[in-house]
């Protein structure tokens, strides 16, 4: 009989809270994103998963001893996934439409608005009850407004580890949303006239310039923002490792397994952020909705600039390319082609958007940079 | 409420100097590309004419390979002829040394 209750105690039946079983349906929720509607599949299937794992009573796979635990603190804690993640996107860039268009990175920069002024809104959300961010929660939070999702988890497991299951969910949430966030906001800041706006053919770039490219990036980060160095530097690495065509297999291995790797133990270590203690909480809904309007300030940013350009350039700028401006690569810049080819059916947007849109990945990991060094 | 005013203040001069920073190096990466990187572009073209003529030469010399091949082998097959016309000859000569030697 003791050993019957005994062996009824240590069943996950009879040790279930209510926060652990909320969580788990939290991560169903994630995995049927990811299968169902397909978002973000890579990391939310995962990351979903995680979630379930670790509020599995008893077995404490996310307590010191479990293997969640572990990858946590080997890959996130210390920076390095994100960063691995970050070096096979460098490999996956090609800066060539950024190089023949450069004027594209200012589309890039102002963008990044929208983490800044995400930045105040989270300090002016503690004037709910329940809610307290500090300025390091605030930058955190704030950076899901550079649609980033690598370098989202990087800051926030630098600067408020706590949020940071609540900051990937939502990072990747609204990386997959693109498609839906921004259409209204690019129709509502654009005239017809100018969504039908054609640009110029891009020149050719060298084989030099592209080669060149990541050392004088990387330079600038020495020179200006060290505290940059990390993100711009791996991602400069991966680029380079593409664009110099001398070590192909490492620039393969960059862009396939070693980031197909790093992102099942990314998606698991994020998931096992998601505690019912950690996640449950009116902040995370604050969360929530800061993404979004870090998201929406971003595009909108990234379309008036390129309407203001457009007015002072010689060459025609189609302002739709601006909420490109956020990186979500390559899915912003699929974006605006799409509205481009429904006002214009013969404009081919796709290139053009490339630019501020890798634009964009230089501008968050820069933005980064600047809140490690204020803040951090 | 003092504090509240302090902390709106910090997130406006980091929203301030951030996107000041984001703006100034941003922007002198255009300068770098307007700059560095176009002259590159036009010292080292490499795009269509220096990639075409060493394929072509390649080309060339396959295409040399190729062609030669046959007159080649028409020489090695007549060398070959001949020295096995002299190998055999000379090898008779020697099955024909080889019992003077014995005598």
């Amino acid at each position: 009989m003791e050993s019957l209750s005994k062996l009824w105690l240590s069943t996950g039946l009879a040790n279930f809270e209510l926060g652990q079983v909320i969580m788990m349906l939290v991560g169903c929720g994630l995995l049927y994103l990811a299968i169902a509607r397909s978002f973000e599949p890579l990391l939310l299937l995962p990351m979903g998963f995680g979630a379930i794992l670790t509020n599995i009573p008893v077995a404490g796979l996310s307590e010191v001893g479990g293997l969640l635990h572990y990858i946590y603190y080997a890959g996130i804690d210390t920076g390095i996934f994100p960063l691995l993640i970050f070096m096979g996107v460098g490999a996956m860039t090609d800066f060539g439409a950024l190089i023949a268009n450069p004027k594209m990175l200012l589309l890039g920069a102002a963008a990044q608005f929208g983490i800044f002024a995400t930045l105040f809104g989270a300090i002016a959300l503690n004037f709910i009850p329940g809610i307290e961010f500090t300025l390091k929660d605030a930058s955190a939070i704030a950076i899901i407004g550079g649609a980033d999702g690598p370098t989202a988890i990087f800051l926030a497991s630098k600067l408020a580890p706590e949020l940071l299951g609540a900051i990937a969910v939502a990072a990747y949430s609204y990386m997959a949303l693109v498609p839906i966030i921004q259409p209204p906001i690019m129709r509502a800041l654009t005239t017809v006239e100018e969504r039908k706006i054609e640009m110029a053919q891009l020149r050719h770039v060298t084989k030099v310039e592209k080669v060149i490219f990541p050392l004088g990036l990387v330079l600038m980060a020495i020179l200006f923002l060290p505290a940059a160095a990390p993100l711009v530097g791996m991602f400069c690495l991966g680029n380079l490792m593409k664009e110099s065509g001398v070590v192909d297999r490492l620039s393969s291995t960059a862009q396939n397994e070693l980031i197909n790797i790093v992102t099942i133990f990314l998606g698991l270590g994020v998931g096992s952020k998601l505690s019912a203690d950690a996640f449950l909480n009116v902040e995370t809904l604050g969360i929530l909705a800061l993404g979004a309007v870090a998201f929406s300030i971003g595009t909108a940013s990234g379309v008036l600039m390129a309407k203001g350009m457009n007015k002072f350039s010689k060459a025609p700028i189609n302002p739709l390319i601006g909420a490109a401006g956020v990186s979500a690569v390559p899915m912003a810049a699929r974006v605006s082609n799409k509205i481009g080819l429904e006002a214009n059916p013969h404009n081919f947007l796709l290139m053009h958007a490339m630019g501020p849109n890798v634009a964009g990945v230089i501008g968050s990991a820069v933005a980064a940079g600047i809140l490690l060094a204020l803040v951090g | 409420m003092n504090n509240m005013q302090q902390e709106f203040l910090e997130a406006g001069t980091l929203m301030l100097v951030g996107m000041v920073v984001v703006f100034a190096f941003l922007g002198l990466l255009i300068l770098f590309v307007n700059l560095v990187l176009a002259k590159l572009a036009v010292r080292f073209p490499d795009p269509v004419a220096p990639s075409r003529a060493p394929s072509n030469k390649k080309n060339n010399k396959k295409a040399d390979d190729g062609t030669a091949s046959p007159a080649i082998v028409a020489a090695i097959s007549g060398a070959v002829n001949r020295y096995r016309a002299q190998h055999g000859q000379s090898s008779a000569s020697a099955d024909n040394s080889l019992p003077q030697n014995k005598n």
